[in-house]
């Protein structure tokens, strides 16, 4: 049997994590290939639902980044992201959605080896998770029915 | 009790408002929103503790608008609903004649947003003990369980939508989930969805829900999901200090403090 | 359907070696949408943006995605090239293939999957990308400078001589600011007023420089390139084409007892007054809150001894408006007083005096004409203590910060007493000496070595009189922490650098930010140190945080480019990627309720109100309106929306959601 190799989605701002994970790049440091980037603005960009609707769609685990607090390239994204953050992993948290399978991370431009860090602890905690079957069993509810 | 309807003839009597959104006779032995246009009719009015409705609900509907300045008749929720609407630049003070009403059932005349956020700070948003209870008993959970714990409570859910046309913070003429350039929610009341439009629903009352629970007594299916912006109104007070609605504060969520503390950002 | 373009990069080797970029290329032409798909050794070379330029035109293409290297390295090299073959170069995407893929995993199956799922999710993307055009602000070639000292002075006399016309605005009666108060200046001790007024008068007489005196902000409207600003000219009671300047009005004015604000307290000036005799301008001002005639409604001696009859009580305020491309914030700092140092006798103590008071006595131009005289009975202090670090690093009294100028100008102080009173004695408590900057450790090394000033590591717990002395309590934490005690005829105390009382007021008026001691804040700590958050809006000086003159003058001479190359054009033009709030069919015309919650997160208060309003001109409804040239594309509002009726440009919710939907769908 082949190991189980779970679906990140990363969500990172353009200014430090993107960067940073460029940085990463330049400086040939490798990781686990299981996570994909898409980029925004601004942590602060990044909408609730979106987390919601990876999962939706087989995320195993999200990974949410940017700019450390006061390094936000525009001054405040950052700041509101995280009270955003705060609500938010306490309503999954109450509703039994798994916080461990979201990693928030503040990674800036210059931090290239704490990115493949963070991706290679994220993938392994992860793995040891599993694949997200409680969620993927909900997602998959109407394929159920329809198989029936 | 005299009292409130003789004012809300006068208010009619002077043309100082053109509608009167009060309690009155409902089915049974339920009580109902009633909205007064004639003086006469004033009489219907009553007050006693079987009025949970959320009046202030109405203040943003079309319907309602169109039929002039109103009068409201508002015991506490409803007067903690005004403060967030008028923090929300839903409501101006020249909007609307308040018929406030304390707890011991007297009307109190309030001439500014100002004067009820005054008197709301001897009625401070409080959660019921027996509903901390319930909220510790599921996050004592684990979390599989508990995740199947509320897809089983919210899967009766047939998106009725009267969770939000009961609650008097849900006024965007046009939700999101109405939206379809993305599809953020599924239209369709299937698990996902359910459980997609309730996290969405909370998520937009965050740091704005003031605890009235019109969602819940709306909920034909009796789906507890007070619970959830009751777990969040206890989340911003550990979080981000005491709340309230205060006019001329931002919203929790529009702010932020930079020195805020989680302990889960790597 | 949509025609897109993929054009895989090999980047030499560095992408082909470990992602098989052919079948990259061959799985990506076979996704809905695609039109065509190559992979080429270098794609970002001249044959390279041939290729996507060639493909463009024949095969129609309506959208690109280059997968190549980062987009903050080419994106816009291939927007560019889209452009020259007639797309519009915000259809282009880039897909990160190296930095984010071949160069972080090896060689495999999995990396070149990878490497499609990435190009797949930026394919989904494209095909929901929207033409957009570079954003067109107008520029009105006029700077407003608020604040007359240095800062001021050298941003209007750089951004005048660049050819562009400048308001000065100041709110005292001259220019000059801290500045000309000073007696001489570190490290090199030449005579602050004799490098300061000639600036002064530059500045008076430039044909592009507007000096408006006794003047101040009343309300800042608008946006980078257009700004209108109101100013309130203070009433000065006089006609200022009619005054000479000759002064005779000023020693006939029979109040005299005025405590001078330029003298820091220590001399007296008369009601109708010149702060000082290097005055820029040199025309006096009637202080209404102590003339005799706006107190009683008697006096007018000024009015009848005036020559030119210039003198005008009846004279009221005037707001002036003015339209502006740029301002930059000039408005200094100030000092804590001696009344806010309990264990420094609360101020009550008439020869404990500040650093600036003792600017003021050794000043030529001072109340004592240059010599040390204690202000109580005008004896010539034998002994004398600087207490450095008053107020500063003191979380105690709400400073934590260090002040920066207190370690150079007490070294300068002990060193101007020593050359002044030869056998007197000096002392200086101080925590640390950070005297970092050019020539300025052998500052005050000179000041120790040559002029013998005694420096004790330590702070001092309390002053206080006795027998028409003043008692120094400290420690000297060098000598095992000895307690000291030294009895002297004078105290110093070099207080901590504050904001400028009004400061958290005037930010608010320009809508930028201010940090918790009332500074302004600038832009990046690092990288924008003279911008600030709101575009067109410069900081210079120490109205930031405290600093010298020569870093006051290099951030001052910093703004004032920053200002040159904003007016070096007719137009400004942005990145399309701003924030718009959408408009739907009547009745709604807006799904946006007007809730403004985005107006309240925006970092720029880049959104304002619009009405929507019927043909006869009848107000709907109020909804949010961005600004396209205050935005900066963050898309905080855009995560905000509860309605979804503002998206950003470029990062739209259905190009974001596709995004997230491909990426998960193989």
């Amino acid at each position: 049997m082949t190991e189980f190799e779970p679906k990140i989605v990363a969500f990172v701002c353009n200014w430090c994590t993107y960067a940073g994970a460029d940085l990463t790049g330049t400086s040939r440091i490798k990781y686990a290939q299981n996570v994909k980037i898409i980029r925004f603005p601004c942590t602060g960009r990044i909408d609730f639902m979106l987390l919601l609707k990876a999962f939706g769609e087989g995320a195993d685990g999200i990974i949410v980044s940017g700019c450390h607090p006061n390094d936000c390239h525009y001054t405040s994204g950052n700041f509101h992201a995280r009270r955003r953050w705060i609500m938010f992993r306490g309503l999954l948290d109450l509703l039994g959605i798994d916080v461990r399978r979201i990693q928030y991370s503040w990674v800036s431009a210059a931090e290239g080896a704490k990115w493949a860090d963070v991706v290679n602890t994220t993938v392994t905690a992860i793995r040891e998770l599993g694949p997200y079957t409680d969620y993927a069993k909900v997602a998959n509810y109407l394929e159920k029915e329809a198989n029936v | 009790m005299n009292e409130l309807i003789q004012k809300a003839k006068s208010l009619l009597e002077s043309d100082t408002v053109q509608v009167v959104i009060g309690y009155g006779k409902g089915s049974a032995d339920k009580t109902r929103a009633i909205f007064l246009t004639k003086p006469e009719d004033c009489d219907q009015l009553l007050f006693d503790s079987r009025c949970v409705q959320n009046l202030a609900v109405y203040l943003t509907k079309h319907e309602i608008k169109h039929l002039g300045k109103p009068a409201i008749v508002a015991p506490i929720p409803v007067l903690r609903s005004i403060l967030q609407l008028a923090v929300e630049n839903q409501l101006k003070e020249s909007d609307l004649v308040i018929l406030g009403v304390s707890p011991e059932s007297k009307l109190i005349e309030f001439d500014s947003f100002g004067a009820i956020e005054l008197f709301l700070n001897a009625y401070k948003i409080q959660i019921d003990e027996k509903y901390k209870a319930t909220i510790d008993k599921i996050k004592a959970m684990p979390v599989s369980e508990r995740f199947a714990f509320w897809i089983k409570e919210l899967e009766p859910c047939f998106k009725c939508y009267a969770c939000r046309a009961a609650c008097p913070l849900c006024y965007c003429p046009k939700c999101t989930v109405e939206n379809n350039q993305p599809q953020w929610i599924p239209a369709a009341s299937h698990l996902l969805g359910n459980l997609e439009w309730h996290v969405m629903r909370a998520m937009h009352l965050a740091g704005r829900c003031t605890d009235c629970e019109a969602c819940y007594n709306a909920c034909p299916m009796g789906i507890p999901i007070h619970l959830l912006t009751k777990s969040m109104l206890q989340d911003v007070e550990e979080h981000f200090g005491p709340y309230g609605p205060s006019v001329g504060k931002r919203n929790t969520l529009s702010s932020f403090n930079p020195d805020d503390k989680e302990s889960f950002i790597r | 359907m949509s025609k897109i373009g993929v054009f895989i990069c090999h980047c030499g080797e560095n992408i082909s070696a470990t992602v098989n970029c052919g079948k990259v290329a061959e799985v990506a032409g076979k996704l809905e949408g695609v039109a065509y798909s190559t992979d080429y050794k270098y794609m970002c070379s001249d044959p390279g943006q041939t290729i996507i330029k060639q493909m463009i035109k024949e095969k129609g293409l309506d959208g690109v995605v280059v997968a190549a290297c980062s987009p903050r390295m080419h994106e816009p090299t291939f927007r560019k090239a889209c452009s020259e073959a007639g797309l519009n170069p915000y259809l282009c995407e880039m897909a990160n293939l190296r930095e984010h893929c071949s160069w972080v995993h090896d060689k495999s199956d999995a990396t070149t999957q990878k490497a499609i799922d990435i190009v797949r999710t930026l394919v989904e993307k494209v095909k929901h990308n929207k033409p957009l055009s570079t954003i067109k602000v107008p520029v009105t070639k006029k700077a407003l400078v608020i604040g007359g000292g240095i800062a001021g002075i050298q941003a209007s006399l750089d951004i005048a001589n660049a050819g562009h016309q400048v308001v000065l605005v100041e709110k005292e009666p001259s220019i000059g600011g801290h500045m000309s108060q000073l007696s001489e200046t570190f490290p090199t001790l030449d005579c602050s007023q004799c490098i300061l007024t000639p600036r002064m008068v530059e500045v008076a007489q430039h044909p592009n420089i507007t000096l408006m005196t006794y003047a101040e902000l009343e309300k800042l409207d608008g946006f980078i390139g257009n700004f209108k600003a109101t100013i309130r000219k203070k009433a000065k009671s006089i006609d200022e084409k009619l005054c000479t300047g000759c002064g005779l009005c000023t020693t006939k004015c029979p109040t005299k007892k005025i405590p001078s604000e330029f003298n820091e307290g220590l001399g007296f000036r008369t009601a109708i007054y010149v702060p000082f005799p290097q005055a820029v301008p040199n025309k006096p001002v009637i202080d209404k809150l102590n003339c005799q005639y706006y107190l009683k409604g008697k006096c007018k001696v000024c009015e009848k001894v005036c020559p030119t009859g210039a003198i005008r009580f009846d004279q009221e305020d005037e707001l002036v408006e003015l339209e502006v491309g740029a301002v930059v914030v000039a408005t200094g700092f100030n000092i804590m007083t001696t009344s806010e140092f309990p264990e420094y006798g609360y101020g009550k103590y008439p020869d404990v005096i500040t650093g600036l008071q003792f600017e003021r006595l050794a000043s030529a131009s001072g109340p004592t004409l240059g010599e040390i005289r204690r202000p109580s009975d005008g004896k010539i202090p034998e002994k004398i203590v600087f207490i450095a670090c008053a107020g500063s690093r003191d979380p105690a009294k709400g400073k934590p910060y260090c002040s920066k100028i207190c370690c150079m100008y007490t070294a300068k102080h002990a060193m101007l007493y020593q050359h002044k009173v030869h056998h007197g004695e000096s002392y200086v408590f101080y925590m640390d000496i950070r005297a970092a900057g050019k020539n300025y450790d052998e500052f005050t090394r000179r000041a120790i070595v040559e002029d013998k000033v005694n420096y004790l590591r330590g702070r001092v717990s309390k002053v206080y009189e006795e027998n028409g002395k003043l008692i120094v309590k400290g420690v000297d934490t060098l000598l095992n922490a000895k307690p000291v005690e030294i009895e002297v005829d004078m105290v110093v105390l070099a207080s901590a650098g504050v904001a400028n009382p009004g400061s958290e007021e005037l930010a608010q008026k320009m809508h930028i930010s201010y940090d918790a001691y009332n500074f302004f804040s600038e832009a990046h700590p690092k990288l924008k140190p003279v911008e600030t958050n709101t575009a067109g809006i410069y900081l210079a000086g120490a109205c930031q945080a405290p600093k010298d003159i020569p870093e006051t003058v290099a951030a001052a001479s910093g703004a004032a480019a920053k200002v040159a190359i904003l007016f070096s054009q007719n137009e400004l033009s942005r990145e399309p990627v701003v924030a718009v709030v959408n408009r739907s069919a009547p009745p709604l015309y807006s799904t946006c309720v007007g809730c403004f919650m985005c107006a309240t997160a925006c970092p720029y208060s880049a959104i304002g109100e619009e009405e929507i309003k019927d043909r006869k001109g009848n107000v709907i409804k109020k909804v949010a309106k961005v600004n396209p040239g205050l935005c900066q594309g963050c898309g905080t509002c855009v995560a905000f929306c509860r309605s979804k009726s503002i998206d950003l440009d470029g990062y739209t919710n259905e190009q974001m959601y596709s995004e997230v939907m491909a990426l998960l769908n193989e």
